[in-house]
């Protein structure tokens, strides 16, 4: 690593300078361009084909734009240390693939990219596979790397003053999302999760003068990360179009809540009102049953037994009074008029219960 | 097992023949096993006084029960056992009471047959075992001479209740005890 670092530390600044040119613009529209990227990268997130091209095409162009802006490496020997750092990881990356390249790059370089796809991957999808991710932020790194790296340069005060404003909040979860942050990339070079930390350090130390700006720069990823690490809110617009929706999960619960606003009233009448066993038969009533009043008496039994006695001797079974149902018996029993009259008040009345039941269903479910 | 053994018992009943022979001849059989299966288990955490009734044996549409005589009457003192047979569509139809025991009594004769109008037209679904061991411990203080099934003894019930009295008690002491 150490021998790497020399070697890639030359060509990386050129990069950063050719590109610095550009670099001149304001902080705001950098931010602009970074946002309209990250956009675009969710928009593309789903298709990994496209990733893996611009993957590709990242590291192609960037080394012609060594060549080119090679000259340029001795303006300052500050920014050339400081890039030095990056540039062992993207010696390394050259060297070796270029994936591991820009997995590297991806969260020191463009820091709000790749936290941002790292969020996303590590808040939303837990079942991914760390390949995954890193592929994710990869790419990431790849389009964004070569004017990222220029840009810190200039922006990198700006970088995190808006770091910090985005994360003011969350400094308790730095050490953690820290972690959390550099070791799908770092995952590559090593399964263990403390050794990334350590090669960290180490770099840091062999920077030198500008330890403090890396620090800092290197601090900025997790600091970003822990507003994008949390889970996404449905009107968030940086939301994967992968996540699940989350108004169709509610919906679960909702017909659930529906469902028991439905089955209350008949659970309310077969409960509080009415037997829950029929005394005769002892057999469960039903709702059927349950709303089933064949005397004014208020004795309820089911409708087996009901048809039942009705085929006997058509009384009821408390009260001994004959069943209204019967058409004949009915006329038999008209001579006791009030008696009827009440009849027909029950009959009356169980009608109206049930239509008011029934409106009320029919409210719930409208 | 029980609700075969029921149908057997009662399939000399005309009725009960034309009830397997509905559709709702499976249904009233088994809902008449555990509705009598329901009547137990309440007779057996809350039975009447003096009372007591249960299965005879595997089949639980003939039951056996024992009545003892209240005090204060020339029954006093007795034991009076009863067959209780259901019939295959109890409850719309009445279980059958049979005095086992011999008992001197103007509504029950010498073969232990017993008028009672809940066991035959005032019959109700709505009655239970239970309601029917009370109604036959009330016949015990206060027998019913009108609708007799013994006329003799209530003939003398009505005219010399004392030698009524003298004669059941005799018959209590020597036949329920």
């Amino acid at each position: 690593m150490a021998s790497g670092s020399i070697n890639a530390s030359i060509p990386s600044i050129p990069r950063d300078f050719g590109k610095k040119k550009r670099a001149n613009r304001s902080a705001k529209l950098k931010q602009c361009k970074l946002d309209a990227r990250r956009e675009q990268w969710l928009s593309q997130g789903a298709v990994k084909n496209k990733g893996c091209k611009e993957e590709l095409t990242g590291p192609r162009v960037s080394p012609q734009q060594i060549h080119e802006e090679g000259r340029k490496n001795t303006l300052e020997n500050s920014q050339m240390r400081r890039r030095g750092g990056v540039g062992e990881d993207e010696n390394e990356n050259e060297n070796g693939s270029i994936h591991h390249d820009f997995d590297l790059d991806s969260p020191l370089n463009s820091p709000t990219g790749s936290s941002v796809l790292g969020g996303n991957e590590s808040g939303t999808n837990f079942t991914a596979s760390s390949s995954s991710s890193t592929t994710s932020g990869s790419s990431v790194g790849g389009s964004i790397t070569g004017e990222d790296g220029e840009e810190n340069d200039n922006c990198l005060d700006d970088w995190e003053a808006m770091a910090d404003a985005l994360v003011a909040n969350d400094d308790d979860n730095k050490l953690e999302n820290h972690i959390d942050e550099n070791n799908p990339c770092l995952e590559l070079q090593s399964s263990l999760e403390h050794e990334p930390v350590v090669q960290l350090d180490c770099n840091l130390q062999n920077l030198g003068s500008n330890n403090e700006n890396l620090t800092q720069e290197r601090g900025v990823p997790p600091r970003v990360t822990p507003g994008n690490s949390r889970a996404w809110r449905p009107d968030d617009a940086l939301r994967p179009q992968s996540l699940p929706n989350l108004p169709k999960q509610r919906s679960f619960p909702n017909t659930d809540r529906h469902y028991g606003q439905g089955v209350l009233p008949w659970g309310c009448a077969s409960g509080v009102n009415v037997p829950t066993s029929c005394p005769i038969c002892t057999e469960d009533l039903d709702i059927t049953d349950a709303s089933f009043l064949p005397c004014s008496c208020g004795f309820q039994v089911c409708l087996f037994c009901h048809k039942k006695m009705l085929e006997l001797d058509g009384r009821c079974p408390n009260c001994r009074e004959l069943y209204k149902n019967d058409p004949v018996k009915v006329e038999a029993s008209v001579r006791r008029g009030s008696l009827m009259e009440l009849h027909f008040l029950a009959f009356a009345n169980g009608n109206k219960k049930e239509q008011s039941s029934e409106n009320i269903d029919g409210c719930l479910s409208g | 097992m029980n609700s075969q053994g029921g149908i057997s018992m009662a399939g000399g009943v005309g009725s009960s023949a034309t009830a397997t022979s509905s559709w709702v001849s499976p249904t009233s059989v088994s809902t008449s096993g555990k509705r009598i299966q329901r009547e137990m288990t309440e007779l057996n955490m809350d039975p009447p006084p003096d009372c007591s009734a249960g299965p005879k044996g595997d089949n639980i549409y003939h039951w056996i029960s024992t009545v003892i005589g209240p005090p204060g009457t020339p029954y006093q003192g007795g034991i009076f056992f009863l067959d209780l047979m259901f019939p295959s569509d109890y409850p719309f139809k009445p279980p059958t009471v049979v005095f086992k025991t011999r008992i001197y009594h103007c509504n029950v004769d010498s073969a232990g047959n017993l008028s009672l109008d809940i066991l035959k037209d005032s019959w109700s679904p709505a009655l239970t075992i239970t309601k029917v061991l009370l109604a036959i411990r009330s016949i015990f203080t206060h027998p019913d001479p009108y609708n007799p099934l013994v006329p003799g003894i209530a003939h003398l019930y009505l005219a010399d209740r004392a030698k009524h009295d003298e004669l059941a008690a005799e018959w209590t002491l020597r036949f329920a005890k």
